[in-house]
């Protein structure tokens, strides 16, 4: 039983991080098509303290850079602008997920497989990093 | 009155939310055009016949709704083939808009999202051509300090009937479901109005 706990634990590990008042959960690097330069990472951040947050970028491990952007769509043109800061009140969720906010991931060094892990850092305002784990993952997209 | 607009808008919100495509008042013919691709397969006028047809426009390094559009549309037609006959199930092809960068890898990318989808690029006035047919819109931005450039491009996908024209566009986001329900009534409509 503790045996199919800690297997339970390994499993739950690298979807959840959290550095004292900020955690991310669902965490998630799509498996990405072959001979693309770029693709993307999606988390929900929670701010649980008592004082607004400011994400002011993303580093990831194996990448030439990587960004935090938000995919538009305007009178259907599908647009992506680079994000400087995302401040996130007390309480409260910021969804990163298709379509919307995305953490572009850019040339990287090497593809990914499924079963990998991006070792993505995210920087706040106030000098504090939040280390993430995100799993590559096949997507499977249904209604 | 105020009141009974905002009960309505809760009863209709639902529904303006699952409007996954628009069918176009009048069908419109496409011009001859030639795209090609690394494995030295074609996508011309003559191909569109016969068969139902999904066009999406993008490019390779698109991160986030390339990707995703492409899943979803794979979800819709598993979706749409529960639901009309086997030689009634569209063909999705992906076209890049960004020969220069994509001509070597367009069709492993569209493969990846399901093994019958079929991915072209070709020379830019070819791409133009079947842009503006489809009323569609791409723009290549300009390179930053590493020499990357993103594309502004139509986020819908133009649906091509079996006689080769242009009769409705899907729109984000997507939804397999009330997508491959949209595509069956389609496909009923033009059936009847061949049968006119």
């Amino acid at each position: 039983m503790t045996r199919f706990l800690a297997f339970l634990f390994t499993l739950a590990m690298p979807l959840t991080a959290s550095a004292g008042d900020l955690s991310v959960t669902g965490a998630v690097v799509p498996l990405a098509p072959p001979g693309v330069m770029a693709h993307a990472a999606y988390f929900n951040l929670t701010n649980d303290g008592a004082e607004t947050r400011r994400l002011i970028g993303v580093r990831a491990e194996g990448y030439a850079m990587a960004h935090l952007h938000r995919s538009e769509e305007m009178a259907d043109v599908a647009t992506m602008t680079a994000v400087d800061a995302i401040d996130i009140a007390p309480g409260q969720s910021i969804v990163f997920k298709p379509g919307g906010l995305h953490v572009m991931l850019m040339h990287p060094a090497a593809m990914q497989a499924e079963g990998d892990t991006v070792l993505l850092t995210l920087k706040f305002a106030n000098g504090e990093t939040l280390p993430v784990q995100v799993p590559v993952t096949r997507l499977r997209h249904g209604s | 009155m105020r009141r009974l607009a905002l009960i309505f808008s809760l009863i209709a919100a639902p529904l303006w939310a699952q409007v996954q495509g628009v069918e176009l008042d009048d069908p419109v013919a496409l011009p001859a055009f030639h795209l090609e691709n690394d494995r030295g397969e074609t996508f011309d006028r003559d191909t569109l016949t016969g068969h139902w047809t999904l066009v999406m426009f993008g490019f390779l390094s698109c991160p986030d709704v390339c990707p995703f559009t492409l899943g979803n549309l794979e979800a819709a037609v598993t979706e749409t083939s529960m639901r009309v006959r086997p030689d009634n199930v569209p063909q999705v092809v992906f076209v890049s808009v960004d020969p220069a960068r994509d001509a070597e890898t367009v069709s492993d990318y569209a493969r990846y999202f399901h093994p019958d989808f079929r991915g072209f690029t070709g020379a830019r006035d070819q791409i133009d051509t079947l842009i503006e047919a489809t009323d569609s819109f791409y723009r290549l931005m300009k390179p930053d300090a590493s020499g990357y450039y993103e594309v502004q491009h139509s986020a819908s996908v133009s649906v091509i009937a079996p006689d080769g024209t242009l009769r409705a566009k899907l729109q984000p986001p997507f939804d397999p479901g009330a997508t491959a329900e949209f595509l069956a009534r389609l496909q009923i409509a033009y059936r009847r109005s061949l049968n006119q």
